[in-house]
């Protein structure tokens, strides 16, 4: 077998290998004890960078940070109008102005545009609505805002994100479910975690029919029920627990 | 869409690793949230470059680094923002991190920025290294060069203290 360099050694740590890659290292490690112990210690060291900084994911926001991402007025609909109108004639989804809120009201053919300015805006907030940490999978982006924040008991027909039941697991964790409406519309479990939330559970859903935007959490693919069915210890939460659940962090 | 307002709305749920970044680069706490908000006006005053099918966690990255980068060269010839003591005891503030991790704090302060930055961005935040070498607008075996030599370093000093 050729000696295994640094380099790939590294990629190995990193997950960076293709599975035959992986497979080789592995196969090397079990009889190689040197190569090991470089292994151990590469991820050692790994582990102690994410311990020293991940901790920064739970503190508080200082509250001079995120007041600069809120519009100066919230009363004021304002200079978007022009804007906003300049991108809709170039077709260009104009699609969560607080403003327009309010006038989109059901119906087949509003329901159809709002579908249409839905997809606009996930693609406009990016392909982040996961990320990964150490080999596995967490939401991000919107995703990670929706399940922080949005509430089954008041649900936002309009939110790219639905969330569907929210319960504790058998390992104590909070767990929820969620469609993420987009092409293709993800449906899937994520479970809060100290790095955020984690996602057991992913899958392509169904896209819901007539123009129906919100998809109840009875729909949700098999995986998905799978897993919560693997994890759910009593009832889902209600109402009231939901929220409490929400104001103490998700703990 | 009023792009500022996209790019705000998207950044909100970001603050939390943007911050994580900002420590992993700059060290303390105070000057990582001062980096933090030259990052958000910079971001915000250049919301109309973010292309929609560019993701905005990495978009926002790259101005956290450049801007780390600008911060460390109007700083003068000084390779760090800290002395590696003053960093070690400072970048763990706020957490009650044992002596080992105070050591990997300093030992991370002291590395070049091209080396720290590497670090950050593939062993802390997780990008990938195709992601990372996209980012600083280098080849990936710059990337992986790069941070090869800085485990060894880190390496070497949790090793001196063990």
């Amino acid at each position: 077998m050729n000696p295994i360099d640094d380099d790939t050694l590294q990629a190995y740590v990193d997950g960076e290998l293709d599975a035959a890659g992986s497979a080789r290292i592995d196969a090397a490690l079990a009889h190689d004890e040197v190569l090991a112990r470089r292994v151990q210690q590469a991820r050692a060291l790994r582990a102690q960078l994410q311990a020293l900084f991940n901790p920064v994911l739970d503190e508080p926001v200082p509250a001079h940070l995120s007041a600069l991402l809120r519009p100066a007025s919230p009363q004021t609909p304002s200079a978007a109008t022009p804007l906003a109108a300049a991108s809709a004639r170039r077709g260009f989804g104009a699609g969560r102005r607080r403003t327009s809120r309010r006038w989109l009201v059901p119906g087949a053919a509003v329901a159809a545009s709002i579908a249409v300015l839905a997809v606009a805006l996930w693609w406009h907030t990016g392909s982040g609505l996961v990320r990964m940490h150490n080999g596995q999978q967490f939401a991000a982006g919107t995703l990670s805002h929706a399940l922080d924040q949005a509430l089954a008991s008041e649900p936002d027909p309009h939110a790219a994100v639905a969330i569907g039941l929210s319960f504790r697991s058998t390992d104590g964790r909070i767990c929820r479910t969620f469609v993420a409406h987009g092409t293709p519309a993800l449906a899937g479990l994520a479970c809060h975690a100290r790095a955020g939330w984690s996602l057991p559970a992913l899958s392509a859903a169904e896209k819901p029919a007539g123009g129906e935007l919100r998809q109840a959490a009875s729909d949700l693919p098999p995986a998905v029920q799978a897993a919560v069915d693997a994890r759910i210890r009593g009832e889902a939460f209600d109402a009231r627990q939901e929220r409490a659940a929400r104001d103490d962090g998700w703990r | 869409m009023d792009p500022s307002q996209a790019v705000r709305e998207g950044l909100l749920p970001l603050l939390p690793r943007l911050r994580r970044l900002a420590r992993a680069l700059a060290g303390q706490t105070a000057d990582a949230d001062d980096l933090v908000q030259i990052v958000l006006e910079r971001a915000l005053s250049r919301a109309a470059q973010w292309r929609p099918d560019a993701a905005l966690d990495k978009w926002v990255f790259a101005i956290a680094r450049n801007a780390w980068r600008d911060e460390l060269r109007a700083r003068g010839r000084s390779q760090n923002l800290f002395a590696p003591e003053e960093a070690g005891v400072t970048a763990a503030d706020a957490t009650s991190a044992p002596a080992q991790t105070l050591d990997l704090a300093a030992a991370l302060a002291a590395l070049p920025p091209d080396h720290r930055e590497v670090v950050a961005l593939v062993l802390v935040e997780g990008l990938s290294y195709s992601e990372t070498a996209d980012l600083l607008g280098v080849p990936v075996g710059t990337v992986t060069s790069r941070l090869a030599r800085a485990r060894a370093t880190l390496q070497a000093h949790l090793g001196k203290d063990a």
